[in-house]
């Protein structure tokens, strides 16, 4: 290469040491250094020029903040951080401490929602006995005799035409399992049922009360009888008969 | 551990030694802070520059060569193309003055005595001083502020061609002072 072809690549060379020079003739000047290494040895000599700008400026000392600062944010500074990480752990703990709390609040509400039932249970066998006591002082109230296949089976319908009040007092009735309850029907004359209400044999106790529940008026019937069906009972019997009562 | 060496001190700080690191950045912080401050002309920033220069340095340390070049010239690269990405980022046109103002210098320079390379550094700033001040004003902006040639003109109004010709002239006189003689 002639020296008039080296020149403007070797005029170029202080500028591309510094990073001036403008993008089109620096992609020129560094596919000729590809192919010329008298122009690299004279590009390697400005570019120590630069390293030397580098170092060539006054000190200046950053404010003493900066080195606490960059300490600071060191490994082993982060690690003497580690109470927010205990902090973590510790919010963790009080989650899992709301969170027993929560399910310690949500235990006492089923259990006070048990012990309401309880209680409304309790209060239907008070105002049942109630009802029984005032059937017996009744001069009009029939004591009707029960039917059971279950020699075991015994009690009475306490009937008050009058006022259209009836209540059932079985003794011994089965235990039923977790999925069933007693189920009263009147009877009409033509044979047809109706259902008069629910009942599960009370706990602790050796007799049954229920009163029987009446849209219409209990004369327009012959009798009742109890079967057992799913909880929630039937439109129609579908189990068992274990008691009857005719009127 | 203030005695050892650049490159042993390197080595170790690629071995996550903060002992090692720390000596580094007290023995070349104010180097790096004198160029981030050059190039940003601003405290803060210069700070916050600074610091990224000395992280890149933790981070980076095993990608160190000590046959490339020394340890100072390679992490004032670092401090000046981090600075220099930080003035692009926010397209802040140059400020045309000459930084070197004698008194700032003198209030911010630390002891001398404690700078092995001193005289060095000294050496090399009055090389730059006594360019002819268009000759300093454009390595100023080419070298410190990032611009190149055709910027430099639009700054200053100057034809391309004699933008051209003073670079060239410093560089070859700074090429003669620092490299030739």
């Amino acid at each position: 290469m002639s020296h008039d072809e080296h020149t403007p690549f070797r005029e170029n060379i202080p500028a591309y040491a510094l990073g001036a020079l403008d993008a089109q003739d620096a992609a020129a000047l560094e596919s000729h250094l590809q192919t010329c290494a008298s122009c690299r040895t004279d590009l390697a000599g400005y570019r120590a020029v630069g390293d030397h700008l580098l170092t060539a400026l006054p000190p200046r000392n950053p404010p003493a903040a900066l080195r606490r600062r960059l300490q600071s944010r060191l490994p082993s500074a982060q690690k003497a951080i580690r109470p927010r990480l205990n902090w973590s752990i510790s919010r963790v703990a009080v989650g899992a401490m709301f969170t027993l709390l929560l399910a310690l609040n949500v235990n006492s509400v089923l259990q006070v929602s048990a012990l309401q039932l309880q209680q409304a249970e309790l209060t239907r066998q008070i105002q049942t006995s109630q009802t029984v006591l005032a059937l017996l002082s009744y001069p009009n109230t029939q004591n009707l005799p029960i039917h059971a296949n279950d020699a075991n089976v015994a009690g009475t319908l306490l009937l008050d035409m009058d006022r259209n009040i009836a209540t059932l007092i079985v003794w011994n009735m089965p235990q039923l399992q977790e999925d069933q309850t007693y189920q009263i029907w009147l009877i009409d004359p033509h044979g047809n049922r109706t259902n008069a209400g629910i009942f599960r044999p009370d706990l602790g106790q050796p007799f049954t009360t229920a009163s029987i529940l009446s849209t219409g008026n209990l004369s327009d019937y012959i009798g009742i009888g109890v079967t057992v069906e799913p909880t929630g009972g039937s439109d129609q019997p579908t189990g068992p008969r274990i008691v009857s009562v005719d009127f | 551990m203030t005695d050892i060496d650049d490159n042993e001190l390197i080595a170790r700080v690629a071995q996550s030694d903060e002992r090692a690191f720390l000596v580094l950045y007290d023995r070349y912080a104010s180097r790096v802070h004198a160029l981030t401050l050059r190039i940003l002309r601003d405290p803060m920033q210069a700070e916050e520059a600074t610091q990224d220069a000395f992280f890149k340095l933790w981070n980076h340390a095993s990608q160190y060569l000590a046959e490339r070049g020394n340890l100072l010239v390679w992490l004032l690269t670092i401090a000046r193309r981090t600075a220099l990405d930080r003035l692009r980022l926010e397209s802040r046109r140059p400020v045309i003055n000459d930084a070197d103002r004698p008194e700032d210098i003198l209030q911010s320079i630390p002891d001398f005595h404690t700078l092995p390379e001193e005289s060095r550094w000294r050496s090399l700033h009055f090389s730059v001083q006594s360019l002819q001040p268009n000759q300093r004003q454009v390595i100023e902006l080419a070298y410190y502020q990032g611009l190149s040639q055709s910027e430099i003109a639009d700054v200053l109004g100057w034809p391309l061609g004699t933008v051209k010709t003073r670079l060239r002239a410093a560089m070859e006189y700074l090429r003669h002072e620092w490299i030739e003689k």
